[in-house]
């Protein structure tokens, strides 16, 4: 019975900006048949979701405008990246996770230190009495860079954002009528994880021309999405999903490099909503 | 000019403030360390160094780039050029051996013992110079293999002019610092 109100619930469309955060109807419905049009069902988790990031207005006044070298690939992709994260730390959604940025702070400045410490101990004391010690600090020194290096290669990857929002549902739960449990008491916490990956593709499969400069043989800018939502302290999965989408710098950047956050944010947005809806691409 | 990128850090936040200045700190560091790995490999305290004076012409003029190395179980011979600093001077000198004596083994195989390699006795005289370095050694009678710096491996032309620039001109390596520290706080990987 679960599982087909899912399908009701994708066929609602993705959410304009005006309409209520919560998608299901309260009213139970009475008829156990799938196929009664548009019957409504108790809400159960797989059917409601939370907010996503497009029902959150957002006003002109809130953005700085911002202005890159539209020829240089790498103030694109940061432009873009940071805008990502402007957009999806606002306090309606999701709260972004630092531990990459942490990580990298952290090793960073103590093989900073490390190496200080022994530059100093060098400088004080004679050359081959300073031998050893300098030595021991010239490996740890290594040791962490490398440790920095692999970490930002194979766990940190492409990341962008990684963000975590817990929201409070006040819904029956899917058992609730085995147990004997009053309804006020069947509050679920609901734990999302979000997680965005970001890369940038050449134009070279664009077009046949990728030496002439136009709009349309512009490198594109790549999102993928993964989404896991689930309550209980993470023990029951709601939803998961993984989409990925693909846009040209040139759909966001006009030709003085002034970036129209607007659109981003739709194309975003509407990326993270299918992610959310449970999508796996 | 400022104004931009003060607004730009509130922006991005305080991580985003020591991840820049990580970057700078994390050049100096790499560097600092590049240098010191240097003098460990070739066992020497500064392994490249600048020709300040003219005693060693033709062969080095001042302004040259020296690479030294110092294997501690070599024997330097008559004809290796050398860069040695005596205690209680600040500046190395660069000469070439003109004789080389060997200092036989103590008795007390201790204090023997704690001499790495070959303990040598030398005396040096720059190729430019018409009498051998007996009055720079400001009281000994021979160089012993601890004060050398190391032994001249290779070398570069010209390139030392900038360091001796930057000596001469202290203005130039603050300007110099400045402006990489700018660069490496504006821009972003």
């Amino acid at each position: 019975m679960a599982r087909t109100k899912k399908m009701q619930a994708d066929g609602e469309g993705s959410s304009t900006l005006q309409t209520p955060n919560k998608k299901a109807n309260r009213t139970p419905s009475p008829s156990p048949s799938p196929s009664a049009g548009r019957s409504r069902e108790p809400p159960t988790p797989e059917t409601e979701r939370p907010a996503g990031p497009l029902s959150v207005v957002l006003t002109a006044l809130d953005r700085d405008v911002v202005k890159v070298n539209n020829a240089n690939a790498t103030e694109l992709k940061n432009a873009c990246d940071d805008a990502v994260k402007r957009y999806l730390s606002r306090p309606e959604l999701f709260k972004q996770i630092h531990l990459h940025t942490d990580v990298r702070l952290g090793l960073g400045w103590l093989s900073v230190f490390v190496a200080a410490g022994t530059a100093f101990y060098g400088y004080k004391v004679d050359f081959e009495k300073s031998k050893p010690v300098v030595s021991i600090g010239l490996v740890v020194y290594i040791f962490l860079t490398i440790v920095q290096t692999l970490y930002a290669y194979f766990v940190e990857g492409n990341t962008v954002f990684v963000g975590k929002r817990k929201t409070f549902s006040k819904r029956v739960s899917p058992f609730s009528h085995l147990l004997s449990v009053t309804r006020s008491s069947n509050h679920q916490i609901i734990t999302e994880r979000i997680h965005l990956t970001s890369s940038t593709k050449s134009a070279s499969h664009l077009s046949q021309k990728p030496s002439v400069a136009s709009p349309s043989n512009s490198p594109s800018y790549q999102l993928a999405v993964t989404y896991v939502r689930s309550t209980n302290g993470g023990k029951s999965l709601l939803a998961k999903g993984r989409t990925k989408a693909a846009q040209t710098y040139s759909a966001f950047f006009d030709d003085q490099g002034t970036m129209d956050q607007e659109a981003f944010e739709r194309w975003v947005g509407e990326l993270v909503e299918q992610g959310m809806d449970g999508k796996l691409a | 000019m400022f104004t931009e990128e003060l607004k730009a850090f509130r922006r991005l936040g305080f991580r985003h403030v020591l991840l820049q200045v990580l970057n700078f700190a994390s050049v100096i560091a790499s560097g600092l360390m590049i240098w010191k790995g240097l003098g460990i490999i070739t066992n020497s305290e500064s392994p490249i160094v600048v020709v300040l004076s003219g005693s060693m012409e033709p062969a080095f003029y001042r302004g040259d780039l020296l690479f030294l190395t110092n294997p501690a179980s070599e024997r330097y011979k008559t004809g290796d050029i050398t860069v040695y600093k005596i205690p209680g001077a600040d500046i190395p000198i660069v000469h070439r051996v003109l004789e080389t004596h060997d200092v036989r083994p103590k008795r007390n195989a201790a204090v023997a013992a704690s001499v790495t390699g070959p303990n040598q006795l030398l005396l040096t005289k720059g190729d430019n110079n018409y009498v051998d370095d007996i009055e720079l050694y400001q009281g000994l009678e021979w160089l012993e293999r601890k004060h050398i710096v190391g032994k001249v491996r290779g070398f570069l032309p010209y390139v030392g002019y900038v360091t001796i620039a930057m000596n001469d001109f202290p203005q130039l390596k603050y300007a110099l610092l400045g402006g990489l520290g700018l660069l490496a706080l504006l821009q972003r990987e």
